[in-house]
């Protein structure tokens, strides 16, 4: 096979340092000066599905239960399980090896329907207000927890993942098409915090902390 | 627009998420039951009621559901059910 | 101008100076000075000529009031100087002048003053019509606030938050900081939003005693920084509160200081309960020339020189109502200004205390007397005082009046939270009484006075707020209720409106130069109530939204009109309740608009992008927008065509072939395998929605499209129209997740059969057929045969992460045969040759699919699908009097193409153009227009008229359509 490229509608003008190439997609671990956070990372290359079916509770992906109540989320085996109605949640694959195509009919895989980024750092949700009214560090939930509403006012999949203090982040996805406006929005909101790009490295450190 | 929506799945949201799917007016007619008066009152004619009244949203911007909710048209704001006026 | 530099409640830094220029000179003034304070510090009183009148005007409230200090700032005109911080090498000017504020000339307005009664404009400039736009042109260069250059563009850093918050108060004084705190108490977030950029409020710049010996002013920052060190309450300072809107919604804007990132931004806060407490202003004093520079009222001469340092004037006399007079005249004194005379309206009732010390201090003070009249030519040199019925009077040189007549609540936030305000006859305040649900209000605005039940107030209130969350708080709101009735309740207002004058030249509102003898003009009118006399007048329409005006217009309404059953209301006032920059509400403004995943190839291709709904496009691919090479290349050759934007769903599920029948006009149980099904979506009223293709890729498992426009509705829509029938189905939008590319033109099946090893013959994947394979082994694609533009053609969908590399592949095969990309222009030419229509272009609302020539579509045997719009299909397919959709070439073969839109008429207007284009491929003009079915045969002649086109017309034919390929050979090759 000759050099055929998956890319990601994410396009960062900073430079990388270390990439690795994954399922035909450059993914980038790092970035030239990524210092300290907050950090935006590109995630849009990990697996995603949608699944749909009128009795949810009786599908295990890959052995997972699916959070009964809509709005709840559960993280286990790498991945992130997001109940977002009564038929339907989506399932984001965050770590560990690509998982196998699943054989059932409930699945969508929705990977390229989206662009899927993380927000991390102590600024995160400073930043995620100027952009949105979407209340993500609700005291009394506990993280994950998905919020489905707009952001810029772009509808999009938010899931809280840690709101305590320096630990803050936020995963989100939105409309593939809106790539590009979305980030240079987040990134002009977080200018004045000093938001950067960052490489998947500096997210799967975030992810195990 | 200042109104907020109460959706079943995501909660009390700004208006502005949801789309607006006109009087609550019960199931759909038959296509055999309909003459043109029927027809224009399943689809066009409205109550437009000044005060609460019955409705289908639209979480556009959310997780996507129709659903609906009782608002009262004279002060624009969400209430619980048919008889309460929020005064 | 010397300045204190060692009071304890200054705010401003001396030792770091700041370079302004004025009228072209360089002034100084301090850290810490807003516009005004700086101008005052250099000895300018006169900081603008009024309206109407070219009054010259000065600093009056120190909290932007009223128009007399807006200024243009760094070319920005209206900027509010009392409520601005100084800059470094800020360029300020003043507003309607000609000439200098001192020397305008212009001035003269003020003597004509007589020609211009209550209502001038609606009176005399109308008669006769013709001398409008004259006058206007005339008033226009008199009469204004600031002046916007043409070419002006604004600057500075806009941006928007919209903090989340269980709690907001609105103002940060003594009632608000207690608020914030008790609310916090009960682990709520709080949002606290002050509009000076420190809190404080009516504490912060005062020295009087606050309790055991601690001054207001120290009780004012100790509060302040209890709150700072509480986490759970966030300040907004130097932000003013703008508009309240339903379910507790608020905005504001904040003013960035020297280490924000913004100039200015908007705040949006959607607050479960909100606490007002906005304090008071000083209901403006009303008397003959009252807006004099030199006349200001009590916290501003009291907070010149407490806040900013500066001594407001040199020998003072005070006309006020309220103890806040008198101690502003005793600290004042006490600081150095002589003070000539107070005349206090009050005959009696003054603080025992505070009399005391004015006697010791030898302050001479006059009680039921009042300030008449003001004199001077410019600034003011001279006082006359009278007794309240205006039998004695007594002149006082002076060139300072502190004048003010009591104090009037800060109602603006509760009035535009649609809060009822009543007049309540103890502190002639128009008090809240019907509050919106989880709106509370405390503090000074109730007519409380005492600091302790102030914040005994804020406290009780802040409370309440935290039940509305859902806190529980009897046992601490009842304390602080048993506190609060023991403490002095609201005190008894000054009931006087106007001193007593004939009210010629005594200006109920500044902004907008009406005087009370305009009111009264207004009032023998015959209007009598005070929004009516409003109106007329413009009294408190102005920049001020009413801050001076405010309550005095319907209080001297009420008391001239002496009628007992008419209620005193205040006027409505609307957000936003001070001037705020469009560019603020504006905000960061981002622009999101969604890009296809071969965007950044089709740029570096030369193409021209345009927005076009969500999406940005490539419209052409070179600068002859008639894309004449695009256009030849897809008919002679083969093109390339990225249609990403298309909608794309999956559907499936037991109950997914019930929801596609009911909202597609076709029969969609008769989906072959391998094939596609065009088919159209109708709505109610059997116009034309949608249409689009179907595909069955499974057991109870489809895949369809939609026009680009409808992408975003689909879900929407086939959810709403089963919303009853409890259906079993699923569906995914994959518009974003799937690009496509039309590959098109007679050489389209050489290029693709170089990159793929499946048999795309003629004969094993025909037209309208629908095929799954993979290109050069590795991208998936998913491929219709259909024909769009007319030609042969492939319609490629493919994960969109393989979009550039299936383009490339593609491009790189194709470039034997000179393979080109073409855009939108081209395709719509392409398509409308083919006369395959777009809805949108060649339908509008009122368009049913009969109209449009698809009647074929609907399938009439399906009753009892319940298909949308199916009952109006049959009711519409005979109807008289439609416009129908026709081709039309034009009656001279050299003419040129009608505009888009131009209409189709004969005596009456019948019909329009839809789209029209010179072929490059037929040779011709042609076109298709929606036109009245009585010229709808073919050969029928139509006059087209084109906007500005005078007498001149075009004139058609109606032909017979398809125009390219009737037969339809090409497609099917």
């Amino acid at each position: 096979m000759e050099n055929i490229k998956k890319l990601s509608p994410v396009v960062f003008k900073a430079r990388p340092v270390k990439t690795e190439v994954r399922d035909n997609q450059t993914v980038v671990l790092e970035y030239v000066g990524e210092e300290l956070g907050p950090y935006l990372t590109d995630l849009s290359h990990k697996i995603r599905w949608d699944v749909q079916d009128s009795n949810l509770d009786a599908i295990k992906p890959w052995g997972i239960a699916i959070p009964e109540t809509p709005g709840l989320s559960v993280l286990e085996n790498g991945f992130l399980i997001n109940r977002m109605n009564r038929t339907q949640a989506s399932v984001w694959h965050l770590a560990g090896e690509k998982p196998d195509d699943p054989d059932d009919s409930a699945y969508t895989e929705t990977t390229d329907a989206t662009m899927f980024v993380a927000l991390t750092g102590r600024e995160t949700f400073a930043i995620a207000e100027k952009l949105t009214s979407l209340d993500f560090a609700v005291p009394d939930k506990k993280a994950p927890f998905l919020l489905q509403g707009p952001i810029a006012h772009v509808p999009c999949q938010i899931v809280t993942l840690a709101q305590n203090g320096e630990h803050c982040g936020l995963l989100f996805t939105c409309s593939r098409g809106y790539a590009q406006s979305m980030i240079g929005a987040i990134l002009e909101a977080g200018e004045e915090f000093g938001l950067r790009p960052a490489g998947e490295t500096a997210f799967n450190k975030f992810l195990t902390q | 627009m200042a109104l907020t929506i109460t959706c079943p799945i995501c909660g009390k949201r700004n208006g502005y998420e949801f789309r607006f799917g006109g009087e609550e007016k019960g199931p759909r007619p038959a296509e055999h039951e309909l003459n043109p008066e029927t027809w224009c009152d399943y689809v066009h004619n409205n109550n437009c009621a000044a005060g609460v009244q019955n409705e289908w949203w639209f979480h556009r911007d959310g997780c996507g559901s129709w659903f609906t909710i009782f608002r009262n048209t004279l002060t624009n704001l969400e209430v619980d059910g048919p008889e309460e006026t929020n005064e | 101008m010397n300045r204190f530099y060692q009071l304890p409640t200054l705010r401003i830094d001396p030792t770091r100076k700041k370079t302004f220029t004025y009228l072209g000179k360089t002034y100084q003034g301090v850290d810490g000075d807003t516009v005004a304070a700086a101008l005052y510090a250099n000895g300018i009183r006169i900081f603008a000529r009024s309206l109407k009148y070219h009054r010259p005007r000065g600093l009056y409230s120190m909290d932007g009031e009223c128009s007399n200090t807006c200024m243009e700032v760094d070319n920005i005109p209206n900027v509010r100087a009392e409520n601005t911080l100084l800059k470094n090498g800020m360029t300020v000017k003043a507003q309607n002048v000609k000439g200098t504020p001192e020397k305008d000339f212009m001035g003269f307005m003020d003597k004509m003053s007589w020609a211009m009664p209550a209502g001038f404009y609606y009176n005399t400039m109308h008669k006769p019509a013709s001398i409008w736009p004259i006058a206007l042109k005339q008033i226009r260069k008199v009469a204004g606030l600031g002046k916007l250059a043409p070419d002006f563009e604004m600057t500075g850093k806009y941006d928007e938050i919209f903090p989340t918050a269980d709690v907001c108060v609105i103002g940060g004084g003594p009632a608000g900081m207690n608020a914030a705190l008790a609310a916090a108490e009960n682990g709520l977030r709080v949002i606290l939003l002050e509009s000076r950029p420190w809190l404080g409020g009516f504490f912060e710049y005062r020295a009087a005693q606050y309790q055991n010996e601690t001054p207001l002013f120290q009780r004012a920052r100790d509060l302040a920084k209890q709150v700072a060190d509480t986490p759970d309450i966030r300040t907004f300072t130097h932000t003013a509160m703008v508009g309240a809107y339903n379910n507790n919604l608020i905005t504001a804007f904040q003013t960035g200081g020297a280490d924000d990132s913004f100039d200015q931004r908007y705040i949006e806060i959607r607050a479960q309960s909100v606490v007002v407490a906005t304090g008071c202003i000083e209901r403006p004093l009303l008397f003959e020339n009252n807006e004099k520079p030199g006349i200001m009222q009590i916290a501003c001469a009291h907070r010149l020189a407490r806040t900013y340092g500066l001594l407001p004037g040199e020998k003072a006399v005070f006309s006020i109502g309220h103890d806040l007079g008198l101690e502003a005249a005793i600290d004042l004194f006490d600081l150095g200004l002589k003070i000539s005379c107070v005349a206090d309206i009050r005959e009696d009732g003054q603080d025992p205390d505070l009399v005391e010390i004015m006697r010791r201090k030898k302050i001479p003070l006059l009680r039921g007397w009042v300030a008449t009249d003001a004199h001077g030519k410019k600034t003011l040199n001279k006082v006359t005082l009278s007794t309240l019925q205006g039998t004695r009077d007594k002149e006082f040189a002076c060139d300072l009046l502190v004048a003010s007549a009591g104090m009037t609540p800060v109602t603006g936030p509760l009035a535009v939270a649609q809060a009822e305000l009543c007049f309540d006859n103890h502190t002639g305040f128009f008090l809240p009484a019907n509050l919106p649900v989880k709106m509370h209000a405390a503090g000074r605005m109730l007519g409380l006075n005492d600091a302790l039940a102030i914040e005994a107030s804020g406290r009780s209130a802040g409370l309440l707020a935290a039940a509305d969350c859902g806190s529980s708080v009897d046992t601490s709101l009842n304390e602080a209720r048993a506190d609060l009735e023991n403490l002095p309740g609201p005190v008894k207002g000054s009931k006087m409106v106007t001193a007593p004058v004939k009210g010629d030249k005594t200006f109920i509102c500044f902004d907008e130069d009406t005087t009370v003898k305009n009111i009264k003009q207004a009032i023998k009118k015959g209007f009598d109530v005070a929004e009516l006399i409003k109106r007329f007048t413009s009294a408190s329409t102005g920049p001020g939204q009413g801050g001076i005006p405010g309550h005095n217009l319907p209080l001297f309404v009420a008391q001239y009109n002496a009628d007992p059953d008419v209620s005193a209301k205040p006027t409505t006032i609307r957000p936003p309740l001070v001037p705020t920059f469009i560019a603020t509400y504006a905000g960061a403004n981002h622009d999101m608009c969604k890009r296809t995943p071969l965007d950044a190839l089709q740029k570096k291709a030369g193409g021209v992008f345009r927005r076009i709904g969500v999406w940005s496009r490539a419209r052409y691919f070179s600068q002859d927008f008639t894309c004449r090479d695009e256009i030849e290349n897809v008919r002679n050759n083969v093109g390339l065509f990225d249609a990403s934007t298309l909608g794309k769903f999956r559907i499936w599920g037991p109950d997914a072939l019930k929801a596609l029948q009911r909202v597609y006009v076709g029969d969609m149980s008769k989906i072959a395998d391998g094939k596609i099904k065009y088919s159209a979506m109708c709505n109610e009223d059997a116009c034309i929605i949608d249409d689009g293709v179907v595909i069955k890729r499974g057991e109870n498992d489809y895949y369809f499209t939609t026009s680009t426009a409808r992408a975003g509705a689909a879900v929407e829509w086939i959810r709403y129209h089963t919303r009853y029938d409890g259906w079993n189905f699923n569906m995914v939008n994959l518009t974003d997740a799937l690009g496509v590319i039309n590959l098109a033109g007679p050489n389209a099946r050489k290029v693709l059969a170089k990159v793929t090893d499946a048999d795309i013959s003629n004969d094993a994947f025909p037209y309208a057929g629908y095929r799954e394979f993979k290109i050069k082994d590795t991208i998936p694609v998913r491929v219709m045969r259909l024909g769009f533009v007319g030609e042969l053609s492939y319609e490629l969908h493919t994960p969109s992460s393989y979009m550039p590399a299936l383009w490339e592949i593609l491009e790189d095969a194709g470039s034997e045969f000179g393979i080109r990309n073409f855009g939108l222009e081209a395709q719509n030419v392409l398509r409308m040759e083919k006369c395959h229509l777009i809805i949108g272009a060649e339908s509008e609302q009122r368009t049913t699919l009969h109209d449009v020539g698809l009647g074929f579509l609907w399938d009439r045997t399906k009753t009892d699908t319940k298909t949308v719009g199916a009952f109006a299909l049959k009711q519409t397919e005979k109807q008289d009097g439609r416009l129908k959709l026709v081709g039309f070439k034009m009656e001279n073969s050299d003419a040129r193409a009608p505009r888009d839109g131009s209409i189709i008429v004969d005596s009456k207007i019948r019909g329009y153009v839809c789209i029209a284009r010179n072929s490059h491929t037929l040779n011709e003009v042609v076109g298709l227009a929606l036109v009245d079915e009585s010229l709808a045969e073919t050969g029928t002649k139509l006059e087209i008229y084109e906007d500005e086109c005078g007498d001149e017309r075009l004139y058609a034919v109606v032909a017979l359509t398809p125009f390219y390929d009737p037969d339809a050979k090409r497609l099917k090759m």
